[in-house]
């Protein structure tokens, strides 16, 4: 956001339009609404999100985003206003995170992946249904994206993702979510994403288990798990056992987690370590990694 | 022989029918060829009922990290007292 945009006068309206919300435990926040956000950045010239910026900068909080404070604070949801994810692959995973994404507030999502929805992505797929099938995944999320928040900017690629172009499809972005279903791209982006010296948070689903971490320039990485020679796995043991609805909303929405933590500092991610979720037995284990 | 921890994970736990074992091995191969025989064809018979056919032996088809990294970026494959192997199935998909 450019400060220097922001007016005295439009500092003065928003504050002037704020309304007090009683919250359940009995204290008062003083918010703004969605229409009122709306109708200033209209009036002002000005985007809807550098309102909402300005907004908590004051101390009004965007009703859209009060039950996000508590856990993140006003610092923590202008950052992540701020921020630009990119979220490779827009199918079981990537749709979900898509989601979670835009309702948590991220200001820029770059969304990649020129696959469209088929009849067997129903199961699990959030953004399919049987009136889309054909159409873009990333043209559907990314109408979804802002449907859900209109606030936020969207930028889509529908390119598939290679080491040839990860770099520059990635270039901008703070954060990158995984929602791919293959290795080689996600080792390509993990590359891409060390020469960005950007995190990669990696996440992975099989039936009823799924892998989670999150990758920073410097960490370890796939490499400690797949092996650093060229004969890689393409794909694991989904192909046998497949991919049931619920497994990828539980990964992505860690990831999502992952992000939120990264992005606004608030707590620890998973760094050096991989978290192996198996929804079987209800159980999470963490091996640290080494190089 | 050294002892060490094997532990399994996800679906291997599960039809392993064990989170963690120990047992003595001077090396990795001497390691892996006791997991094959104790558990390698139990794994493939559980799997094979849910018509998931698998080939090879275990280590061909499991991703196994000796105390925090892969086998196949290992340059000493002698084992020392207390080591783990950690097993799971390669999760892939999205």
């Amino acid at each position: 956001m450019e400060g220097s945009r922001i007016s005295k006068d439009i500092v003065r309206c928003i504050v002037e339009s704020a309304e007090t919300y009683n919250a359940p435990d009995g204290k008062n926040h003083s918010v703004i609404n969605l229409k009122i956000v709306a109708s200033i950045a209209g009036s002002r010239r000005i985007s809807a999100e550098e309102v909402e910026i300005t907004a908590l900068k004051q101390g009004i909080i965007p009703k859209r985003y009060l039950r996000n404070i508590g856990t993140i604070g006003l610092d923590g949801q202008i950052k992540l206003l701020q921020a630009i994810v990119a979220v490779v692959g827009v199918g079981g995973l990537g749709g979900t995170i898509v989601e979670l994404l835009a309702r948590q507030g991220v200001g820029h999502l770059i969304i990649i992946d020129n696959d469209c929805f088929t009849e067997q992505n129903l199961n699990r797929q959030i953004m399919s249904k049987e009136s889309n099938l054909g159409e873009y995944k990333t043209i559907v999320a990314a109408r979804r994206a802002g449907e859900i928040n209109s606030t936020i900017k969207v930028t889509t690629f529908l390119e598939r993702l290679t080491s040839e172009n990860a770099q520059k499809l990635l270039s901008g972005a703070q954060v990158v979510a995984d929602g791919l279903d293959n290795l080689p791209a996600r080792l390509a982006v993990e590359h891409a994403c060390r020469c960005l010296r950007i995190p990669y948070v990696y996440g992975t689903i099989a039936g009823f288990s799924g892998q989670l971490m999150s990758i920073f320039p410097d960490d370890v990485g796939l490499s400690s798990i797949y092996g650093s020679s060229n004969a890689i796995l393409e794909q694991g043991i989904e192909t046998k056992i497949g991919n049931p609805s619920a497994m990828p909303t539980m990964i992505a929405a860690m990831e999502v987690q992952e992000v939120v933590k990264i992005i606004t500092g608030v707590g620890k991610p998973v760094r050096n370590q991989i978290l192996l979720v198996d929804a079987t037995e209800c159980t999470i284990d963490r091996i640290e990694l080494r190089r | 022989m050294a002892l060490i921890g094997v532990r399994f994970y996800s679906l291997w736990r599960l039809h392993c029918g064990a989170d963690s074992v120990t047992l003595h091995a001077d090396n990795i191969d001497e390691a892996l060829a006791q997991l094959e025989e104790k558990y390698g064809s139990r794994l493939r018979e559980k799997l094979e009922a849910y018509g998931i056919h698998l080939e090879g032996k275990i280590q061909d088809y499991s991703l196994i990290l000796l105390n925090g990294i892969t086998l196949r970026n290992l340059k000493i494959t002698d084992l020392q007292e207390g080591d783990v192997l950690h097993i799971f199935p390669p999760a892939i998909g999205g």
